[in-house]
């Protein structure tokens, strides 16, 4: 009885003593502190090492990331010394908290230190501390205020995907001839890389001399079919290759919720005579609000990180047309090895993306309560 | 015959037939080059003529482009200096990591199929890192600035010695590899200070950059040309254009009209960036307008940096190229120089471009060129009138047009990393891998066919080892003569070896495309790019960038 009232009390039934000893806790916290002053000893040193107010050191960085793991372990061990079976269960999720410190909290840290700092790789002075002047370089820099536009071109054009995207789910939901192959070559764009896409379609199909895609426009009648010459059209294209490279994805999304419509609803509404475009309007597209809109956000973060056909195919050009912000802190980072300055460009873009995603979503959410 | 070859001949009385011909050609472009003797005693006195002439056949000019299968050979019949250093698995259990290029599918293609035979012999094993050509730059920068050189031999060109030496990563050369691939035997602008930083030598060049004037021959002798020429009332005739401004009047005058049944079009511009490698197109034109024969500065002013790009001279060769906008191939503003040189001008676009050496080794030898027999070659054009910076005005030379050949990136070189120095084996494996690659009779291979690689070695412009391949002596000797004439030439515009060069470049591109798309005229976009650089100068050091650009300049 005494067992059952336990197992209530503590379902996942603690099966070692609960008693222990101020000797193990104590042997617990030693563990930590010394391995906690070993790691700050060897870091302290490799930091003096490094700027050169001391002459003895390690010649790289390992040791210290040694004396981390040790920290890391003993933490875990000293849970188990300190806190026993409660110590254990701290142990099923502690690899993944250390895992996210060290490959996304520290990193990011580190990150933001440097977004405040003068550090261009060519400079034999290494990294400066120049506080908000990357900011104020970035408020008045045209390419990056161009990138920024473009974007907003690039996430208006989402609705457009979305709506053939819904067309085509539609039309793959229906009863039509060889639905499963189409449903297949829909989902090839999306198979691709987007390299693959640069060169196939960018560079390949639509080259305006040889290129088939050039060739059938001169058929229809363009004298000089060429894709990327013209700021408006080589956006343009830029976003058809796009999108023809996500549009199954989001096929995939309102696929599956085209299937999960209920049935008896669709029928009912057919046995009252409901035509295909009033069941649309008035069943479907409700239903699938939650789902459509879910399909945007993911499609819009998606959007946001365009960069690689843009890179490949045009370079941002003609003129910064095509540029997205990706792109253009690439060129900044990786061509101009510019680091301070492309980490910050790259902060200042997260925020921008998380204040828009949450506005976006705050704004869905409360549309589908209405909608409710 | 080019008119700054005939000049130089006829200041040495020789006649064309001579100075194509054998030995007698190596004379004349020693002669030319200033006292370079090594020229007439490379193919013939080394003993190895027979071995050379065996490996120019594989697999033979006109028989298709070469395979791996052809770089194997090559590199397993180009042993000998090796077997004559190193024993057979002296290298056995060394591992080494080569950076390079993949860009064309060339470079670090070939250098694997030349090395396989070599890790045979030696027993060492290579692992590759392969580079596309607009990411090199940002790698190499990552890994010099953050210390995380993870390879030990880069193909690196000479405008990044003031990075990797100046931070001391590169391993110094042993002078039994200045033995084994005969330094001596380099052109003169490729001698030191190339290669080489505070006294010691780094480096084992594989190519000798510079842009040359590649045109069409049969646009240049179509007789319905030269008749419209006439008729519309143009001075001279119809020829092969030597000035920029003559290349402008010819590209105008083919707007709208027609050869071989296609629609002709003049000089090529480059439009589209190429991670700052596009940026050495707009300097090809700048040179004749603003490298004066009386300095040897064009980017820079010496003594502090300041920027000429937005001087007279660079305004109008971007000018130029507005004005010749309307005579380009549709698209031509998202040409980059991968389109120029080889999908439009090898394939059969366009009559005239700049470009290195690539378009003649491929003219005759790639499957992908068009162009067989129809191609002739020369120094870049000149100008009818020059800039003078120092005294801020144009002039015309007594001498006539001012030529300055672009030295565009003083060739790619082999260079072995520090990290080989802390063993013996690993240091000698390394620089025995590079040696192999930069041999005497590889390297003439790699000149003649495919490879990413232009003639370098005095030794590499002997006419008829080029005819035994399968070359016409026409364009052998055409080729040969736009390539020496520009590494000779007394106002070759050389580029200086400071950090971060590419960074300059890059920004350039930026603002050049804008300009380009109409956004900005000339003057403007040149400002703008002024500014930039003047910011990147701050960024790096002003003052140590004066040093450098000072030292690589020779001042």
């Amino acid at each position: 009885m005494n067992e059952i009232n336990r197992m209530e009390r503590d379902p996942l039934y603690v099966v070692s003593p609960s008693y222990i000893s101020p000797k193990t806790k104590r042997l617990g916290k030693i563990l930590v502190w010394s391995s906690f002053i070993l790691m700050s000893f060897i870091g302290i040193i490799q930091i003096l090492y490094n700027l050169e107010k001391i002459n003895f050191g390690f010649s790289n960085w390992r040791p210290l990331l040694y004396a981390y793991i040790l920290w890391a372990i003993a933490i875990g061990y000293s849970r188990v010394l300190i806190y026993g079976e409660k110590g254990k269960r701290n142990l099923f999720i502690f690899p993944a908290v250390m895992f996210i410190i060290s490959i996304v909290i520290f990193p990011m840290l580190f990150g933001l230190y440097i977004s405040f700092t003068d550090w261009n790789l060519s400079s034999l002075d290494g990294r400066r501390f120049n506080g908000l002047d990357n900011f104020y370089q970035m408020i008045s820099d045209p390419y990056y205020l161009n990138s920024l536009k473009n974007m907003i071109f690039y996430i208006l054009a989402v609705l457009v995907e979305f709506a053939i995207a819904f067309l085509l789910a539609l039309l793959l939901n229906s009863q039509i001839k060889g639905r499963k192959f189409f449903r297949v070559v829909f989902l090839i764009p999306l198979m691709l890389s987007p390299v693959a896409v640069s060169w196939m379609v960018g560079k390949s199909m639509l080259e305006q001399r040889f290129g088939p895609v050039a060739n059938f426009a001169r058929w229809l009648g363009w004298e000089t079919p060429t894709f990327f010459s013209s700021p408006e059209i080589a956006r343009l294209t830029m976003m058809c290759m796009d999108a023809w490279t996500f549009i199954p994805l989001m096929i995939i999304m309102l696929l599956a919720g085209l299937q999960a419509l209920p049935k008896e609803v669709l029928e009912a509404a057919k046995v009252d005579g409901a035509n295909k475009w009033t069941m649309f309007k008035n069943i479907i597209f409700p239903i699938m609000l939650p789902v459509s809109l879910t399909t945007l956000v993911i499609r819009i973060i998606f959007k946001l990180k365009l960069a690689d056909i843009i890179i490949i195919v045009t370079a941002g050009g003609p003129g910064g047309a095509t540029d997205s912000v990706t792109s253009f802190i690439v060129r900044e980072y990786r061509d101009r090895s510019n680091v301070g300055y492309g980490t910050l460009l790259s902060f200042v873009y997260l925020i921008l993306i998380i204040i828009f995603m949450t506005v976006l979503i705050r704004f869905v959410n409360r549309w589908l309560q209405r909608a409710a | 015959m080019k008119k700054s070859l005939y000049e130089y001949a006829a200041r040495h009385a020789i006649n064309r037939r001579s100075f194509v011909k054998g030995a007698a050609s190596a004379g004349a472009i020693a002669a030319m080059s200033g006292g370079i003797s090594s020229i007439a005693t490379s193919a013939f006195a080394d003993g190895h003529s027979e071995l050379r002439k065996a490996i120019l056949q594989i697999p033979g000019v006109g028989a298709g482009s070469p395979g791996d299968a052809d770089w194997q050979k090559v590199g397993e019949m180009c042993l000998g200096p090796t077997k004559e250093r190193v024993k057979e698995g002296e290298f056995k259990g060394v591992e080494l990591n080569f950076l390079g290029l993949d860009s064309l599918n060339l470079h670090n293609m070939l250098h694997r199929g030349f090395l396989k035979p070599w890790e045979k012999y030696t027993g060492a094993k290579i692992n590759w890192i392969d580079l596309a050509q607009a990411d090199y730059n940002a790698r190499l920068q990552q890994s010099i600035a953050t210390g995380t050189v993870d390879f030990d031999i880069v193909q690196s060109g000479a405008p990044y010695e003031g990075d990797l030496c100046g931070k001391k990563l590169l391993s110094e050369m042993p002078g039994w590899v200045a033995d084994q691939i005969d330094l001596a035997d380099y052109v003169g602008y490729l001698q030191a200070p190339v290669g080489t930083w505070e006294g010691k030598t780094y480096r084992i060049s594989i190519d000798g950059d510079c842009h040359n004037f590649n045109y069409r021959t049969d646009y240049f002798e179509n007789e319905d040309l030269a008749k419209a020429w006439k008729d519309e009332g143009h001075e001279g005739n119809w020829e092969v254009p030597t000035t920029w401004q003559k290349v402008t009047e010819v590209s105008k005058f083919l707007r709208g009209k027609k050869h071989a049944g296609f629609p002709a079009y003049g000089y090529l511009d480059v439009q589209k960036g190429w991670g700052g490698f596009a940026f050495y197109y707009l300097g090809s034109i700048a040179t004749a307008y603003g490298k004066h024969p009386s300095s040897p500065a064009f980017l820079f002013e010496p003594d502090t940096m300041k920027p000429m790009v937005n001087n007279p001279a660079w305004v109008r060769a971007i000018q130029d190229v507005l004005d010749r906008g309307d005579c380009q191939p549709p698209d031509q503003i998202n040409a980059d120089p991968g389109v120029t040189g080889f999908s439009q001008f090898l394939a059969g676009t366009g009559s005239m471009c700049a470009w290195w050496g690539d378009v003649g080794s491929n003219a005759n030898t790639s499957d992908e060129s068009l162009i067989q027999g129809n191609v002739g070659f020369d120094i870049l054009p000149g100008s009818d009138d020059v800039y003078n910076w120092q005294t801020g005005k144009w002039e015309t030379l007594s001498s006539g047009p001012n030529y300055a050949p672009n030295m565009a990136y003083i060739g790619w070189g082999l260079y072995c990393m520090k990290t080989v120095d802390d063993d013996s084996a690993k240091n000698k494996a390394a620089w025995s891998a590079c040696s192999h690659i930069g041999g005497k009779d590889l390297s003439l291979w790699m000149s003649m066919y495919p490879s990413g690689f232009q003639p370098y070695r005095n030794s590499h412009f002997n006419i008829d080892e080029w005819t035994g391949a399968g070359y016409t002596e026409a364009f052998a000797s055409d080729y040969l003569a736009s390539e020496a004439d520009s590494y000779n030439h007394p106002n070759a515009a050389i580029e200086p070896r400071i950090p971060g060069i590419f960074q300059y470049y890059s920004i350039a591109e930026d603002e050049l495309s804008k300009i380009y798309a109409g956004q900005y005229d000339a003057q403007t976009g040149a400002d703008n790019i002024a500014a930039a650089w003047d910011k990147i100068t701050d960024q790096i050091g002003r003052e140590n960038q004066i040093k450098l650009y000072k030292a690589s300049l020779g001042m």
